[in-house]
């Protein structure tokens, strides 16, 4: 009751507009979500990697880009409903993994339940040699 | 777009951002932005998307997001402050109504909002640039001109993975 009473009085209450999702499987590379859609640099593989976990640490919520580019953003990994500049996905930034989860697909964003990672093969896309460490170089 | 153009465009708007006391949204030159005044209640966007609520938004550690007069969920992604979001400027807004001056980016992989600026809704008050990241994380870890290259958990990790994030993995020193 007392959760119920901070929440109401937080203003957060009860989204009217939940909804349930679908079971999926997503594949590909984890990233921070700006640089993979601003263009201002190279958002891909291991000339990314640094970039990448300073977004995420810096709260930037984190994607998974598929092969296809969509975006899937990630919401919660199992029972770790941080999303803000959570270490632990900071640690896997640039990783190329696959996800099993629930998609809630809403007002343009594709977002991500993870509820677990079945596979992660760590960096594996070398990009570095062509395109250096962004965005500052080395 | 060559490597060199894109970070003379990075560094542009860094040096105007850092000055710019966000008036109004700046254009950044991102593939499909569009300036905005984004209004609306703060909401945890977990919250808001499947009713797993917790207090007071998540305390900064949930992304958030502004829901529109109607109906409509923008997540904000981006705040004012290189390589960091707009949580803590959010973040005291949670359940309330606010104008968000920024750029609403509806790319086909994913639509979010960059806010440069916030204020309450119906304030006649100038917009806040929203920059508290740096604030606050100047309050944790002291002054650094470089937020991201002093970071003790980003150094952390960078020392133990490496900066290409497979250990023993060394870029090729320059020419």
């Amino acid at each position: 009751m007392l959760v119920a009473a901070s929440l109401l009085c937080a203003g957060a209450a009860f989204p009217a507009m939940a909804q349930d999702g679908r079971r999926v499987t997503v594949s590909g590379e984890i990233s921070d979500t700006w640089c993979s859609i601003s263009g201002l640099m190279f958002a891909k593989g291991t000339a990314h990697h640094q970039c990448a976990v300073w977004c995420a640490l810096g709260g930037i919520p984190v994607s998974i880009r598929d092969a296809k580019g969509d975006l899937y953003l990630i919401l919660k990994i199992g029972d770790d409903e941080d999303s803000v500049a959570n270490p632990r996905i900071a640690r896997m930034a640039t990783h190329e993994v696959t996800v099993d989860g629930e998609l809630l697909e809403r007002d343009g964003v594709k977002y991500l339940l993870v509820d677990r990672i079945a596979d992660d093969k760590g960096v594996i896309t070398m990009t570095h040699d062509e395109h250096g460490i962004q965005p500052f170089g080395n | 777009m060559a490597r060199a153009t894109r970070l003379a465009i990075f560094w542009t708007i860094a040096v105007l951002g850092a000055g710019s006391p966000a008036l109004a949204a700046e254009p950044w030159g991102i593939p499909h932005e569009k300036p905005l005044v984004l209004k609306g209640r703060v909401v945890d966007a977990l919250c808001h998307l499947t009713k797993r609520c917790v207090p007071d938004c998540g305390g900064g550690k949930r992304q958030l997001g502004v829901v529109q007069a109607d109906g409509s969920f923008r997540l904000v992604a981006k705040g004012n402050v290189d390589f960091a979001a707009a949580v803590p400027d959010l973040i005291g807004f949670c359940g309330k109504e606010i104008e968000a001056d920024g750029l609403l980016i509806e790319n086909p992989a994913i639509t979010l909002f960059f806010v440069q600026g916030v204020r309450a809704a119906g304030s006649s008050e100038p917009f806040v640039a929203a920059e508290r990241f740096k604030t606050e994380w100047e309050a944790r870890n002291g002054k650094a001109e470089e937020w991201w290259r002093a970071d003790p958990e980003a150094n952390r990790i960078l020392a133990e993975d490496g900066p290409l994030g497979i250990k023993g993995l060394t870029p090729k020193p320059k020419p």
